[in-house]
């Protein structure tokens, strides 16, 4: 009889398996390795990948860059309307630079990802809907490029939720997705 | 004095050993006293950190809205601390006391060290708790993280490497009296042992991690280097960030092993098997780590993707031996005594009303639904985009340490009462009661987060978002109702916790003493060991396998819902 208090029996190694905790080991193995498949296929197939290209970048220079894509991008009521496919999104305490803009529904955009000051969390959900939501760790010294295509026109809004210092709560900035 | 002093007497020979009268083990003086003093302390740093849980909880329950932002990441820094480092750490150090020297009948060895070490995490813990009340501006609240580059003082980076440094030193007697018991000999380690051991090793890999990324932090901080790359910091700190909470996740394993056979008279099924998901742990638990940068720019998905997995899942693999395990355990134990027949009688029959057992099997019960599931799902590196930094993750960790571990420390706690201050608890009612009160108001509270992180994206770490959003019209007031019901569970946990604390307190202080030889309600029905009835591998364990299958069942379920809501989004990543 065996207590996991005592020295198990010599043959402790050989002592025969229970019958259901054979099938358990069978079943919690093929789950395991069925959601390894599934995660590392969606990858391939999947459309909802974190997956971009990461630049290294000094803060400064991209906040140039951020600046040359604004002066770039075109003023309207909304928002900036990006220039080209890519989006700029500058983080810093305490406000989202680049933010809001003005996007078309259906279209792929290359939304860059960086922080000028502190680390930050993109964290994007349109106005109807707050179940689909996601979010993105966001870093000084890092270009992350997402592309993301939306298709449902509407205001989406993006908060900060990584602490970035006390006035982390009031950091907001606004997607507004047009028809294309 | 005298009250503190008479809790740490008990009649021992003159070789200083006495015979426990519920769990046989051969105790010495010098064990038992450092598992009263580790354990005392822990029990303290619950108190502070459920202090604080109170004015955090008010907080985000934005209906009260208690603290001003100023505060509230203050409040939230020292909560986390106490709670997820301090109450933790300081009882896994008791743990491994038990679980070395005192399961294996020898003294604790280098008694020095230990106190040097308890010394050492004391002046730690009060320097971190210092650092974060007194911080100033320009520096903010470091919350668990003290992610850089934003200003944190150094005195916190350098008093948390003290807390760390006093833990490894006071392992150190138990790694040596490990190794004095095997060096020399073939002798295979209790289960018990053997978990406090892999439990040991997991705790300085996690340990040296966290000096690592403090030390890289703190050097920064004083000039000694001029920048510092917050991916790195991130790498380094989640080691220990990470590796802590997988200290707990094996500590209250391994209690769970020791409680249920002795207030529950379980038996190993399979001593192959549980030892096996043991070493798995070793290899791939802190693989585990990676869980936090999965959406983070600069780490290739090959790499989030093996270890966020553990390595095909081989330490999830490893809890859901245990998951089977352990019920199956109690199960095999109380049918080969007769002891409740059908599917479930075993179980419903069990010692529900000792404290002890429910808050053990409430422990098992509470993680593996609730913490296990979310956990493994919430890891995979494409849900998580929908779970990052909300109070979604906020509940998971809820599951897993304030239901999971706590329950298994409270249970722990109060059989330690019994059994090393003999005392008796001042009100059997309330002792009973602390389990189904906290894990009940628990249960709902951690729900909440979750509901309003998954299905309304509520952010964590902010002093208000549900109701204002300053400077802008949009706010997830959708969120409100679930705030209403986490707001009032809360309040009630917390009230669960001060009942534990009051009534942990007061048996001590006030409790009757047991006479020697009194099990005080602790041993199983028929006691700890029947001798005689089937062998263990022949047992029917149809209501463990019953409840593994709902288990799996509800993971699918889990699992499914999740990746639904993940796949109604836009399309997003290369």
């Amino acid at each position: 009889m065996s207590n996991p208090l005592e020295d198990p029996d010599d043959d402790w190694w050989n002592s025969p398996i229970n019958r259901r905790e054979s099938i358990w080991l069978g079943l919690a193995g093929a789950w395991s390795l069925g959601i390894f498949t599934w995660m590392a296929g969606f990858t391939q197939f999947g459309d909802q990948n974190p997956i971009g290209t990461t630049y290294d970048v000094d803060p400064d220079r991209y906040q140039e860059r951020v600046g040359e894509y604004k002066e770039a991008a075109e003023e309207t009521e909304d928002g900036l309307v990006p220039p080209g496919d890519d989006v700029y999104v500058g983080a810093m305490r305490f406000n989202w630079d680049g933010l809001p803009v003005v996007l078309e529904a259906g279209r792929e955009y290359d939304v860059h990802l960086g922080a000028y000051d502190v680390q930050h969390g993109f964290s994007i959900r349109p106005e109807e809907n707050l179940n689909k939501q996601i979010n993105l760790q966001v870093f000084p010294g890092s270009e992350w490029v997402i592309p993301m295509t939306f298709d449902e026109p509407g205001t989406y809004h993006i908060v900060c939720n990584e602490f970035c210092g006390q006035g982390h709560r009031t950091m907001h900035g606004r997607f507004t997705v047009v028809e294309g | 004095m005298s009250a503190i002093a008479s809790l740490f007497r008990n009649d021992y020979g003159a070789d200083g050993f006495r015979t426990c009268s519920v769990t046989g083990l051969d105790v010495h003086r010098s064990v038992e006293n450092y598992v009263k003093l580790f354990g005392l302390t822990a029990v303290v740093a619950l108190a502070v950190g459920g202090s604080f849980a109170f004015s955090v909880a008010m907080t985000r329950w934005e209906f009260v809205g208690l603290l001003d932002p100023g505060s509230y990441y203050t409040h939230l820094s020292i909560h986390a601390w106490n709670l997820l480092v301090f109450w933790m750490v300081f009882m896994e150090i008791a743990v491994l006391y038990v679980g070395g020297p005192m399961v294996l009948g020898r003294a604790l060895p280098l008694r020095r060290l230990a106190t040097v070490g308890w010394i050492t995490m004391v002046v730690g813990a009060v320097g971190v708790n210092a650092s974060i009340w007194l911080a100033e501006v320009p520096n903010e609240a470091p919350l668990l993280t003290a992610y850089v580059p934003l200003p944190v003082t150094p005195w916190f980076y350098g008093t948390a490497i003290v807390f760390l440094l006093g833990a490894t030193i006071a392992a150190i007697p138990f790694f040596a009296t490990i190794w004095s018991e095997t060096r020399d000999s073939r002798r295979t380690l209790p289960l018990v042992a053997f978990g406090a051991f892999i439990t040991g090793i997991i705790a300085v890999e996690a340990i040296l991690g966290g000096i690592a990324a403090f030390a890289y932090a703190l050097a920064w901080r004083v000039d000694l280097i001029a920048a510092v790359d917050p991916g790195i910091y991130r790498q380094l700190y989640w080691i220990v960030g990470h590796g802590t909470q997988q200290i707990n996740l094996l500590a209250m394993i391994t209690v769970w092993y020791f409680l249920t056979h002795v207030v529950g008279g379980a038996v190993v099924i399979s001593e192959k098997v549980s030892r096996t998901a043991f070493i798995l742990y070793l290899f791939f638990i802190n693989l585990g780590a990676a869980h936090h940068l999965l959406v983070d720019p600069g780490v290739s998905a090959g790499w989030r993707i093996w270890n966020t997995s553990y390595a095909f899942y081989g330490a999830a693999f490893a809890s859901m031996i245990h998951a089977f395990a352990i019920p199956a355990g109690i199960e095999a134990g109380r049918r080969r005594r007769g002891q409740g027949g059908g599917l479930f009688g075993w179980l419903t029959s069990a010692p529900w009303r000792n404290p002890v057992f429910a808050s053990t099997i409430f422990s098992i019960i509470l993680f593996g639904f609730l913490g296990g599931i979310t956990g493994v799902v919430m890891g995979q590196i494409q849900v998580n985009m929908t779970w990052h930094n909300t109070l979604a993750t906020v509940g998971h960790f809820h599951a897993t340490v304030a239901l999971g571990t706590t329950l298994a420390f409270f249970g722990l706690v109060l059989f330690v009462i019994k059994t090393m201050f003999r005392r008796d608890f001042v009100s059997d009612t309330l002792a009973t009661a602390i389990p189904y009160a906290y894990g009940g108001a628990m249960s709902v509270a951690t729900l909440m987060l979750m509901y309003a992180g998954i299905l309304y994206g509520v952010p964590r770490r902010t002093a208000e978002v549900v109701r204002n959003i300053p400077g802008s019209e949009f706010n997830l007031s959708a969120a409100i109702p679930i705030f209403m019901i986490f707001g009032v569970f809360a309040l009630l946990a917390i009230l669960s916790g001060v009942l534990f604390v009051g009534v942990s307190v007061g048996s001590l202080l006030l409790g009757d003493r047991l006479p020697d030889g009194d099990d005080g309600g602790m041993l199983p029905e028929g006691g700890l060991h029947a001798d005689g009835g089937e062998p263990i591998h022949a047992v029917e364990l149809r209501g463990t396998f019953t409840l593994c299958l709902v288990f799996l069942g509800v993971f699918a379920a889990v699992y499914v819902l999740n990746w639904y809501l993940l796949t109604q989004l836009w399309s997003i990543g290369a």
